[in-house]
């Protein structure tokens, strides 16, 4: 995607424009502040290319009619904030077992609870981890720009039809609300990039939707074309029917694992800023890496060779990057607006707990001049 | 209409794999057609039984009434079925009254 | 010849989970003699059940089948029917899952006319959780979950479904198979969304402590509790107490089906058509 427009535009019309040039034509929500400008954008961008969007009852129904469209074959969006995932959960976890793919994008807002629904946060970040009871991997992108808004939502959407779940697109209130100038693919660079979603073309009675190799996900056709087959929460065998049979509920989630695991470097997306010769390492995502850009480009105006590592995917986690980073810095300082959910994953991945932490959770974005100080402190 | 093939001079007929002994089938016939028999493999230790097949009127009851898809009826334009008799309504009441048994000879 | 189901079943899925004598595989089969009747292509033919023992009845029709959460199946079918408008779209679902933990989408499902049949199975009870109390569940019976007589009161979910906009309402019995096929038949064909309440016979969690232990005990009491819709119209309103009215009870053609409606906003977001106004809700389109 080599080729760039410029737009004036906020983070969440980027998301919804991207969903659109991604080849989405279904939308089901329910307004929530502060992503219901997705789907003000979106309501009027579908019926326009020919799609549907809905604004369903309430959370529950939103995700409900997405995944149900999904599941009959076409490209599918839902958009929400914490409260509407946690409304959520347990149809993302229908969409996880019964493999449907299906964007997520998750403003974040203050939380827990009703919090604060205006100001910004990245408390989300271990929900999307697992929204919902039981075993699986998450797949979670985090935009940490504007353009990202973009072009991680239609990263979100080639993703998910690869793996055949759902995607998690973490926006957060600060970077949804942001407008500005961005650069961002053209739509025709988008939709020479689709990647839609592997079909079976054999004889319907050859056709084991579920029956594919251990690490690879379901191969689900189109509704209506002639493979009819069975979507189920349940466990089931490789035809997509309810079974309890050991063997087979064994090898179902080892595969919901696996399919995620063995294919992670297609998934894994990071940024390095400034890292070559630094001697501190800031590590963020998100809209709080905006500030801790502009506090590394003070701080080495200063003197003081700081830089960032910032996953713009989040689960999974680059393990390994994380690990090469953890042995080489000595000096390692986690930002992020929650009180150390991601903190948690780097002391794993890196093996170690003398890991410095700047954190809020007041609803107010980081400004460089607390990331400066924070450094300075180390 | 979806139709399939029906036995040779047969009014109606049953799947025993798919039967669960429930007794609806016996219970809407009008003329005796059908029992229970004791079947000590069946997890209700009964199975059905078309103990009367001369009688059956062809109503197509028993097939509507069971939940399993294990009774069918022949179509009225194929096979000949019989008039409804005293005495097969005799038979039916007596049936019911054997709990939907089979009645002894 | 006869009548061959095993065209529209998934054969080796028989016989069904079910316990002898359950009304869901009578309701199964009135609706396969339904489709057959109206000639709907399997493969143009997508099922959406729920949780419960009526969650199970996706899985064995040969058609594009989704069993989904508990209480959701009409979401979930929403957005099916709206990515797919010219294929026939059913829901069936329990009266605990359509009428409890789902009222909010039966509600508004028919509140947006979407052109869905939902076949709500009414067995008065929780059967797959062990007799519970549903809120169709008589006051004054035995439920596991109230002992000495349920207290709460019931609803009549075809009023529901004919107060919120359903235009299509109909409740039958499981003791009338060909009524019940009828009934399924024209509201599949009815074009907007479609209420069918099929009272059945749950004699194993509802009747067994309530003196119906059998399948034939439990369908006689609720052909004592029935009265077909002509008869029911010329009862007092006492006579009318604990009963329910059987047949179609609502019939409206005229109300604009979501999918239509949802095609004025793609013409006018196309330029096919100016904005739209409160007068096109006045005619038909």
């Amino acid at each position: 995607m080599s080729e760039l427009r410029e737009v004036i535009s906020s983070g969440n019309d980027l998301a919804a424009i991207a969903a659109v040039d991604a080849g989405c034509m279904f939308f089901g929500g329910y307004p929530i502040t502060p992503s219901s400008e997705v789907m003000h954008t979106i309501s009027d961008l579908l019926p326009k290319a020919g799609g549907a969007s809905v604004q369903m009852e309430d959370e529950i129904a939103g995700v409900a009619a997405a995944i149900g469209a999904s599941m009959s074959g076409v490209r599918s969006l839902t958009a929400t904030s914490g409260p509407g995932i946690s409304l959520k959960a347990e149809n993302l976890g229908l969409a996880q077992m019964a493999e449907v793919p299906l964007v997520v994008i998750n403003v974040m807002r203050g939380g827990p609870s009703t919090g604060l629904p205006t100001r910004v946060a990245q408390g989300d970040v271990a929900q999307a981890k697992n929204p919902s009871h039981g075993d699986y991997k998450s797949i979670t992108l985090c935009a940490g720009n504007l353009a990202e808004c973009y072009t991680e939502t239609v990263r979100a959407f080639n993703l998910a039809d690869r793996f055949m779940q759902p995607v998690f697109v973490l926006l957060d209130e600060t970077i949804g609300h942001m407008h500005a100038k961005a650069m961002i693919p053209t739509p025709e660079a988008v939709k020479a990039d689709i990647k839609l979603r592997k079909t079976f073309d054999g004889a319907p009675e050859e056709y084991k939707p579920y029956g594919v190799a251990q690490d690879e996900p379901a191969v689900l056709n189109p509704m209506f074309k002639g493979y009819r087959y069975h979507y189920t929460g349940l466990h089931h065998d490789a035809d997509g029917f309810p079974t309890e049979e050991i063997e087979t509920c064994r090898k179902l989630i080892d595969r919901l694992f696996n399919k995620v695991d063995a294919h992670k470097e297609e998934i894994e997306l990071n940024e390095e800023y400034m890292l070559d010769d630094a001697e501190i390492l800031l590590i963020g995502y998100g809209s709080a890496s905006l500030a801790i850009k502009e506090a590394v480009d003070t701080l080495r105006a200063e003197g003081i060779k700081v830089g960032m590592f910032r996953p713009i995917t989040l689960w999974p986690s680059p393990e390994e990057r994380l690990y090469e980073l953890g042995q080489k810095f000595d000096k390692v300082l986690s930002i992020e607006l929650n009180q150390g959910q991601y903190l948690e994953e780097i002391q794993r991945c890196m093996g170690r707990r003398d890991i410095a932490k700047l954190t809020k959770t007041n609803g107010r974005p980081f400004s460089p001049a607390d990331i400066i100080e924070k450094v300075k402190e180390l | 209409m979806s139709v399939m093939e029906a036995p040779e001079n047969t009014p109606v007929w049953t799947d025993e794999d798919r039967c669960k002994a429930c007794d609806l089938c016996v219970s809407v016939c009008p003329a005796g057609v059908l029992a229970m028999r004791y079947e000590p493999h069946s997890v209700l230790g009964a199975m059905i039984t078309v103990s009367h097949p001369e009688s059956c009127i062809g109503c197509n009851e028993c097939e509507l009434a069971c939940p399993d898809f294990a009774i069918f009826v022949a179509d009225k334009k194929e096979f000949k079925f019989a008039k409804l008799t005293d005495q097969a309504k005799q038979r039916q009441q007596e049936i019911v009254s054997n709990n939907y048994m089979i009645l002894e000879a | 010849m006869a009548f061959n189901y095993d065209k529209y079943l998934r054969v080796n899925k028989m016989p069904t989970l079910w316990c002898w004598g359950c009304g869901d595989g009578v309701i199964l089969k009135a609706f396969i003699r339904a489709i057959d009747k109206l000639g709907i292509d399997k493969d143009d033919l997508c099922v959406v059940s729920g949780i419960g023992c009526s969650g199970r009845f996706s899985s064995y029709i040969d058609a594009n089948t989704i069993h989904t959460t508990h209480g959701r199946t009409i979401a979930f079918a929403t957005g099916v029917k709206l990515a797919n408008p010219d294929k026939t779209v059913v829901c069936v679902a329990g009266d605990g899952d359509a009428l409890a933990i789902g009222g909010n989408h039966t509600i508004h499902g028919c509140r947006r006319n979407i052109d869905i049949t939902l076949i709500l199975i009414q067995n008065f009870i929780y059967g797959l959780t062990n007799s519970q109390t549903s809120p169709t569940t008589p006051r004054g019976m035995w439920t596991v979950s109230q002992k000495v007589g349920n207290i709460d009161p019931t609803f009549d979910g075809c009023k529901l479904a004919e107060a919120a906009g359903a235009s299509f309402v109909a409740r039958e019995n499981v003791t009338a198979p060909k009524k019940l096929e009828k009934v399924i038949r024209e509201a599949i064909a009815h074009k907007g969304f479609s209420y069918v309440e099929a009272l059945s016979n749950c004699h194993i969690n509802l009747g067994r402590k309530n003196k119906m232990q059998s399948a034939m005990e439990n369908l006689d009491w609720i052909d004592e509790i029935t009265v077909p819709k002509k008869k029911w119209d010329a009862l007092s309103e006492e006579e009318k107490m604990n009963k329910l009215p059987t047949g179609i009870l609502k019939k409206d053609e005229e109300a604009l089906e979501y999918c239509d409606a949802y095609q004025m906003v793609k013409d006018a977001h196309q330029g096919k058509r100016g904005k739209i106004t409160q007068d096109d809700f006045a005619k038909k389109i």
